[in-house]
């Protein structure tokens, strides 16, 4: 079953319509790229997708459960938010660490505030041992990007590329079904993107599914299990990378494809 | 050796009095509009915008006009106005310090507020925050940083200001000191008074100094 299901998903902005009906879906384990140029809408879907937007139209379905539908206010209630998104994790592309917390506080504060807030709830002292398991899966988060060094280093202390590390890191903590990245290595110089490609890599062998707005080709071609090419906010190709990228069906596609691989050179 | 008899001792303590009202005026002053000026300033953002258009109204009045002028309306407009004459001056002046520094506050509250990058929202969003506790853990702290130099500025001129009080007889520092000079033909009492206000705001300077250093650990 498809881990993920989007459904005629569309918004506008004043008069401007940025997605006018994407449907796609994404099956567990998956890496799906969107590639598409500036204004085409891809990264509108994924903040559509991550509750930072609200759609206009369509529904958004995550293990056969409907989190959302434009159809049904009492889906988009800022409570009914923001204990669904929590489905969804998303690395931005500027990182958007906290500055005055630690790499490692970075991770655990979303994760020690859910501790306090479920503590409350249930009338309970917050559990000094819940906490430091948090800590520990911090830490173990950060061996896994490869910082466990950096467990007590501010951000302005660390380049882009381990910011952003730390940032994936803080978003797996809260184990979402669904990892989203926009433009993940985009602010960052080019020697310090493959560090950050090479996470994403990696999360993928360990069957993290993953939707990636990116625009590094290789990157997309080679890691991907599906491509969305998107112009003028509706999806022109989907496909395999190697249909997509290697046979183009649609002109536009085609066209974008060639600039892409031009432009490397 | 006028200068260290016995008047001058007496003198000191005479002054050391109006400096207790200065002091009085100033904490006083501190303690309630820091917090004000943060109702007004959720008032000068509000999505409303009848009431934020009233709140910058307000914030422009009392910015646009003399605090003198404000101490001496605050004072005098109840009695003419409405026949209830105030009663107590020094209540008249902390009313107006009040809303005045809340005036100032709530605009460096601002500042700092919509200086912090959308991102920083964005992020506690996406990790299931709440709008409190994405203000209270993650943005308040970034504010304070950003907005420590203005506030400093602010609080010292507060320091300075307080010998405004005196336009409606609240004696204050300088006002201990023109008695003085009324009374004893003395001069140099009232030149004196400034040590008093160098003494302060330099103890100001150096704990803002410090404060400024302990959130040196952050960029951002």
């Amino acid at each position: 079953m498809a881990v993920l299901q989007v459904e005629n998903l569309k918004k506008n902005y004043g008069g401007l319509q940025v997605l006018k009906g994407i449907s796609f879906s994404l099956k567990k384990g998956q890496v799906l790229s969107i590639i598409g140029s500036s204004g085409s809408g891809k990264t509108t879907l994924l903040r559509c997708l991550n509750f930072l937007e609200t759609p206009d139209e369509g529904r958004i379905l995550v293990n056969g459960e409907e989190l959302f539908s434009a159809a049904d206010a009492r889906t988009a209630t800022p409570a009914q938010i923001r204990e669904k998104r929590l489905h969804f994790g998303l690395v931005f592309q500027s990182f958007n660490l906290f500055p005055q917390y630690t790499a490692l506080q970075n991770i655990t504060l979303a994760m020690d505030l859910q501790e306090k807030e479920r503590a409350r709830r249930q009338k309970q002292r917050v559990s000094r041992q819940a906490l430091e398991a948090n800590q520990q899966k911090a830490q173990a988060l950060l061996a896994r990007v490869g910082l466990a060094e950096k467990a007590g280093s501010y951000p302005w202390q660390l380049s882009g590329g381990q910011q952003q590390r730390v940032a994936i890191a803080r978003a797996l903590a809260l184990e979402p079904d669904i990892l989203c990245f926009d433009e993940p290595t985009s602010a960052l110089d080019p020697e310090l993107t493959g560090e950050v490609l090479r996470v994403i890599r990696e999360l993928k062998s360990a069957d993290t599914t993953m939707i990636v707005v990116t625009h590094e080709m290789e990157f997309a071609r080679h890691v991907s299990d599906r491509v969305i090419f998107m112009a003028g906010g509706v999806i022109e190709e989907e496909g395999e990378p190697e249909q997509v990228f290697g046979n183009p069906q649609s002109p536009l596609t085609r066209a974008f494809v060639c600039q892409a691989g031009i432009e490397k050179d | 050796m006028a200068f260290f008899d016995s008047s001058f001792w007496q003198i000191n303590l005479e002054l050391l009095q109006g400096f207790g009202s200065t002091c009085f005026i100033f904490a006083v002053t501190l303690l309630a509009s820091l917090p004000l000026g943060l109702v007004i300033c959720f008032g000068s953002m509000s999505r409303f915008g009848l009431l934020r258009a009233v709140t910058r109204c307000f914030v422009w009045i009392i910015r646009g006009t003399p605090l003198m002028l404000q101490v001496m309306i605050v004072f005098y407009l109840p009695g003419l106005a409405f026949g209830l004459p105030m009663e107590n001056r020094m209540a008249a002046v902390l009313a107006a310090f009040i809303i005045n520094y809340a005036a100032y506050f709530s605009e460096i509250y601002r500042g700092g507020i919509e200086s912090i990058p959308k991102g920083q929202y964005e992020a506690g969003r996406v990790l299931g925050m709440t709008d409190s506790q994405i203000f209270f853990r993650v943005v308040l702290l970034q504010v304070i940083k950003r907005i420590l130099p203005p506030m400093s500025n602010e609080i010292i001129t507060l320091v300075k200001d307080t010998s405004l009080a005196r336009v409606i007889a609240v004696g204050e520092l300088i006002r201990a000191a023109q008695d003085i000079v009324a009374q004893q033909a003395l001069i140099w009492p009232l030149f004196y008074t400034g040590i008093f206000y160098l003494i302060f705001s330099g103890l100001l300077t150096i704990g803002f100094g410090a404060l400024e250093k302990k959130l040196d650990y952050f960029r951002g």
